[in-house]
Parts: C-alpha cells; structure tokens; sequence
C-alpha cells in the first residue's frame, strides 16, 4: 500500500512537472530576473529529480506539503487542505453513513418480500437511481426542491453553522447517496435470497427463531461480507460524484479546488489534492479489509481474502 | 461353405425371401436425420434475450437515439456552431406537438407592468396568451404574461427551434444530437480500446499462468489502487483534454476488470481435454489462446463492454462537468449539461434534454446488459 503511494505520487509528481509550460510562464508583467528569483526559491531551476528528492524530503521529514504558488499565495498546501477537506468529507461521509443503513434495509425488505410488489418497486428504483447519473438528480432536485418549492436553499450557505449547515447540504447529500443506496440494495437483495434459501437458515428457524431473528441474528451476517467489497468502489464513486455536486450547489469543497487549482496551473496544490484523493481510496481500501475481521471471523489477517 | 443363409444359395432354396419377417418393421428411425436446424450459441443467445420484453425495450430506445444522433444534426437548416444572437434562449417549439398544448414556445414573464401590456413596440401583436397573478406592489399593477416568445422576440412565425436555443443563439436540437453523438463515439470507442487490451493482456495471464500471471496481476492491482479521479486528471493534465486523450483516459484503468475477467476464464478452461487435443495436434499458443480458449468468454466480454458504455458516458460528462472534458464550441451531453446547469433557474428547458436523454442511454445500456448476461449466461440470472 505503501508501495502503490508512493507510485502515485512519483507519477503525479513527474506529470505535472513534465507539463509543457513553466508556472510562470503567463506572467507577462514579471520581468526575469523577478522570475528567477521565484524558480529558485520554488526550486524549479534545478533538475525534475532533483526537485522530486526536495519535495519528498520535505514532506516525509517536515510534514511540509509545499506552497501554493498562485491560488493563495504564500499559504502552505496544507493549511489550504485543512479548510477544505471537512467541508468534502463531511458530505460524503454523510452520505456514506446514511445510504449504507437504508440500503441495507432496502435489501432486506426486498429480498424477505421477493417477488412481491415491495419486491418490482424497490428494482424499478434500484435500476432508475443505479442509471442516472447523480448530477442529474442534483439539477433536479435543485430545480424543484429549492428553486420552485423553496423548500432547501438553492446554494450551500457557507456561514451557516448546526442545523441550518445541515439543511442547506440536505439536497447535495440527497443527490450523492440515491445512487449508493441503490447499489446496496441490489446486492444486498440478491446476496440474501440467496442465503435464505442455504441449509443453516432452516436449522435457525427449525431451532425456533423467528422468521426474523433468524434473518438478522444469521442472514444478514453472512450476506455482509460480500457487500464489504461493495462499498470500496461505492466510497470512490461518492467522492468522484461530489466534485460534479459540489460544482452544482457551490460546495467550496476539494473538487472545486481540484479544478480551479489545474486550470489556475497551482501545481502544488493539485498534487496535494491529487495524493488526498489517493490516500482516501487507500485508506477505504485497508478499512474494509480489516472489516472482513470483524463481521466474519473466519477470515482474518494474513488469510486469504474472498474474492 | 459357411452356413450364413443367402437367398441364392441353392442349400436355401425351400427357404424363400417370404418366409422371413423383419423383427422390427413397426419402429420409426426417428433420429434419421434432424428435422430442425441445430442452434447455435448465438442464435440460444439471441432466443432467449428476445423473451426478454424489457431487453428489447432497451434495445430499442438505444437504437433510437443511436440513430438520432447519427441523423439528428443533419435534420435542421443550423449548424451545431451556428450563432444568432436574435435567437437567443429561445424555448423549445415543436409545430407537430404544439396543438397538444406542449412545446408550444411559450413562457411565462413574471412581474410585468400591466400598463405597458398595450405596448405594441414591447408585446407586438398575438403575442400575450395569457395573463394570470394581477396584483399591485407599490402603487404599480403588476401581472405574470404567458407570451409567445416567437412573437414577443419579433422572429417570424415559419421559425422554429425543435428543442429551443442556447445563451449563443444556437439550435439546440442540433447541439444535442450532435453532442449524444460525441459521447457515444467516446464511449464506445474506448470501450473498444478497454476490451482489445483487458482481452490481450488477460489472456497471456491466465494463459501463461506462474510467474508470468503473479507478475501481470500485481501491476493491475497497483493502477487499480490508483483511484480514477486521479488517473483520469492526470493523464488529460498531461495530454490536453481532446477527444482521444478522453476516450484514452476512460481506458487507463478500465481494462483491467476487463483483463481480470479474460483471465479467470482461461483459468477455466485452459486445461480442458480439448485443449489438450489440440495443442497434441500441433496448435501453436496464439492459437490455442485466441482460436480454442478464448471463443469460451465471447459473453461476458460482450456483457461486459455493454455495462462499461454508461460508465463511459458517465465519466465523460462528468470531466465536462469539472471543466476538464469536451471544450465548447464542441458539443457533447456533459456540456450540454454543464451550460444549462448555468441558466437552471431560468431556463430549465436547456437542462431538460440532454437530461433526459443521457437518463435514456444510463438506462438503456443498463438495462440491455442485463439482459444480455442472462442470454449469454442464464446460470447467472438474478445475481450482480
């Protein structure tokens, strides 16, 4: 894991550095000896390897994650992290949190009334919120939700604290977990009509559990361990999804700063931004293999997974 | 001399052709020769994804907009790069739709002065439909007007927008077919780039197995761990964001479910007897690979190129959601929404088409591979 970090970074690294065109390049007004000055003290007249040794050093040693050269001159990259990364995370782990319950309970009902109208109604929506894409649901739950009902304010307030913050990211959060929550349930739906049907679901209820209990105490445990492997790509595609959402309600979240950062050329800061999204994913990635520990305990470290 | 009866042997003679009686004469040979042709793989295939309503559903609604998109553009005088700028956001008007009392290029104005309504020079003649909402806000009457847009804009009544214009003047009827056609090129061109390599690379794994295998598989996992945002924005970073570096883009990390999948396959049936017969035969690897094995995975190599169209059309209209897709003036159903996202609250009419037709095609591609899977494969049906 470690390894595969340190790709990324050594590959975004040389990327943007082995970009055509300097970062001052569109600085007409400065003359050159002004931007001289700026190539050395950003290290950028020495050579690309020698710069990535810098780099590396000072961030392994210092914990320093550079400068941010043109969008917030002179603050660190990782002060200008600080303030945006809660605002990102806080949506999607938001979203996260609430789409994996309701899926779940969705999967179940589903899969408990199979074949039912419950049954028809919950895939019909499952293929709809799978499909479209969240931005869609984003434009329209901004259109009739805020714009036409007023119900929600059409832009996230960013001064707004407690409630008031929750209700103006109601919508962005609506929009992000429709499709997760739609993900959760068709698997969730056909691991356990699967497991329902298996020998040890009718020794339960043989043994006198209810229908229920034995569904919770017994099914559910054993279908959890595939949708762990679900929920990876799930957290990805959250996080992917949010830059779009954070774009519609005006969210000054991480995906704004990804794409003002590139097209601003602040190079330091889309790396940044760049290496969090990684360590994200990777970190999703080591959560949910030590969650297979917990929710089965026959496979554990060391084992081999399940595939 | 044998003792083989033979009707001309002369031991025989007493013994005529008559006296003999055939066993068995009642009984039908049924299996003389098949009355019906034999099935084939793709035509199983094909029956039982044919059984499937909502498959064909799909399959149609694709095919549609397919050829919308490769006709569409043409069907209207504009170009998709056309400005006017006496046409600008003009609502949708569809001469043929109008008497149902939709797409009739009306719109409501909000707010209006009621003593200005007689104006001829600001609401020329025919143009007010309907006015609703009277009211009186600070000594001023005040009212909503449903007007002919076409009318109040002074266009000429043979003028028509079928989905309306844009904030440029330009037809949207011809943006959006002409942008549906960018993304499916888009998609299905790098799906075509995602299944060729996946399939290349995950048949020398599972081929090959061993080290080879151990060594190919560990670097997929190292570009899988890489997440797609950063793939994706790295490599149009790197090579501008045109159509191919695009449709490149979408195959970085794609092909790797593809591979995984090849490869599990070979795993499957590369020690078959028939396998074995044929290499005893002299069958060379590639041929073994591509000619005996491969021919096994043709369904879920097509399965699988169909689900990964609408995340292609995703993943495209998200790049030119974030500014990092398809540049204007070029059309394509990420810009499209990006634009009419701009002009939302007041024009959601711009937003309304390319959404609902990239929810067709989300849909749609979903759906038939769905459908496809349990053709291909009907062991599978009902499992994701």
């Amino acid at each position: 894991m470690v390894i595969t970090l340190f790709i990324i970074i050594t590959i975004g690294f040389m990327v943007i550095r082995l970009m055509p065109g300097s970062m001052y390049a569109d600085d007409a007004d400065m003359t050159a000896a002004q931007m001289e000055i700026l190539r050395a003290k950003y290290h950028l007249d020495k050579p690309i390897p020698v710069q990535y040794g810098i780099f590396l050093r000072d961030l392994v040693l210092k914990g320093d994650w550079g400068t941010s050269i043109k969008m917030y001159i002179g603050v660190p990259v990782f002060d200008v992290l600080k303030m945006k990364i809660p605002v990102s995370m806080y949506n999607n782990l938001f979203s996260l949190l609430i789409s994996l319950p309701i899926g779940v309970l969705l999967g179940i009902i589903a899969a408990v009334r199979k074949n039912s109208i419950v049954d028809y109604t919950t895939s019909f929506m499952v293929v709809i919120f799978i499909s479209v894409p969240s931005f869609i649901f984003a434009t329209l739950l901004q259109y009739y939700a805020a714009f036409r009902s007023g119900w929600f304010p059409i832009i996230y307030e960013a001064s707004a604290t407690g409630f008031a913050k929750l209700h103006s990211l109601t919508l962005p959060i609506i929009a992000l977990s429709l499709g997760p929550i739609a993900r959760v349930t068709r698997y969730l739906r056909a691991e356990l009509a699967e497991t329902i049907n298996s020998d040890f679901m009718l020794l339960a209820r043989t043994k006198g559990l209810t229908e229920a209990q034995a569904i919770l105490r017994h099914g559910i445990r054993n279908s959890l361990v595939p949708l762990a492997n679900v929920v990876i790509p799930m957290f990805t595609h959250i996080m992917s999804g949010s830059m779009v959402i954070e774009r519609i309600f005006s969210i000054p979240g991480m995906g704004g700063l990804m794409v003002s950062s590139i097209n601003n050329t602040d190079y330091p800061l889309t790396l940044a931004v760049l290496i969090f999204y990684s360590v994200v994913s990777l970190v999703t990635v080591l959560v949910v293999d030590l969650a297979y520990g917990v929710i089965d305990p026959r496979i554990r470290i060391g084992g081999r997974h399940i595939e | 001399m044998s003792n083989v009866y033979s009707p001309t042997d002369p031991r025989f003679a007493h013994l005529g052709p008559e006296k003999f009686r055939l066993r068995q004469t009642d009984a039908v040979l049924l299996d003389a020769k098949f009355e019906t042709k034999p099935i084939g793989f793709f035509r199983d295939a094909a029956m039982r994804f044919a059984k499937s309503k909502i498959s064909i559903v799909a399959l149609i609604a694709i095919s549609i907009i397919g050829f919308m998109a490769i006709v569409g553009p043409y069907m209207t005088p504009y170009g998709y790069n056309d400005q006017n700028l006496d046409y600008i956001n003009l609502p949708p008007k569809i001469p043929a739709l109008a008497r149902f009392g939709i797409f009739q290029g009306t719109r409501v104005l909000q707010n209006r002065r009621v003593d200005a309504l007689s104006d001829t020079s600001r609401y020329p003649e025919g143009s007010i439909i309907r006015i609703d909402n009277r009211r009186v806000m600070g000594g001023v009457e005040l009212c909503d007007v449903t007007v002919d847009y076409y009318r109040y804009m002074g266009i000429d009544d043979d003028v028509y927008f079928l989905f309306g214009t844009d904030y440029l003047g330009r037809d949207l009827w011809t943006r959006v077919w002409r942008g549906t056609r960018v993304s499916l090129i888009i998609a299905i061109v790098s799906v075509i780039c995602n299944v060729s390599i996946g399939l290349v690379y995950g048949s020398i794994a599972g081929y090959y197995g061993g080290s080879i295998d151990m060594t190919m598989m560990r670097i997929t996992e190292i570009i899988d761990a890489m997440p797609d945002v950063v793939v994706v924005t790295l490599f149009i970073l790197y090579f501008g964001s045109g159509l191919i570096s695009i449709i490149l883009a979408l195959a970085v990390k794609n092909w790797i479910g593809t591979a995984r999948m090849i490869r599990g396959q070979f795993y499957r049936f590369k020690n078959h007897e028939y396998v074995l017969a044929a290499r005893t035969l002299g069958a060379n690897d590639a041929r073994l690979m591509f000619r005996h094995i491969l021919p096994n995975s043709i369904g879920p190599i097509i399965t699988r190129a169909m689900i990964a169209i609408p995340s292609a059309i995703f993943t495209e209209s998200f790049l030119a959601y974030i500014g990092l897709g398809i540049r204007a003036p070029e059309s394509s159903i990420g810009v499209l929404l990006s634009e009419g996202q701009k002009v939302l609250l007041y024009y959601p009419e711009q937003t309304f088409f390319p959404a609902v037709i990239i929810s067709i095609l989300m849909i749609g591609f979903n759906l038939l591979s769905n459908g496809l899977r349990d053709a291909f494969d009907p062991t599978q049906r009902g499992t994701e």
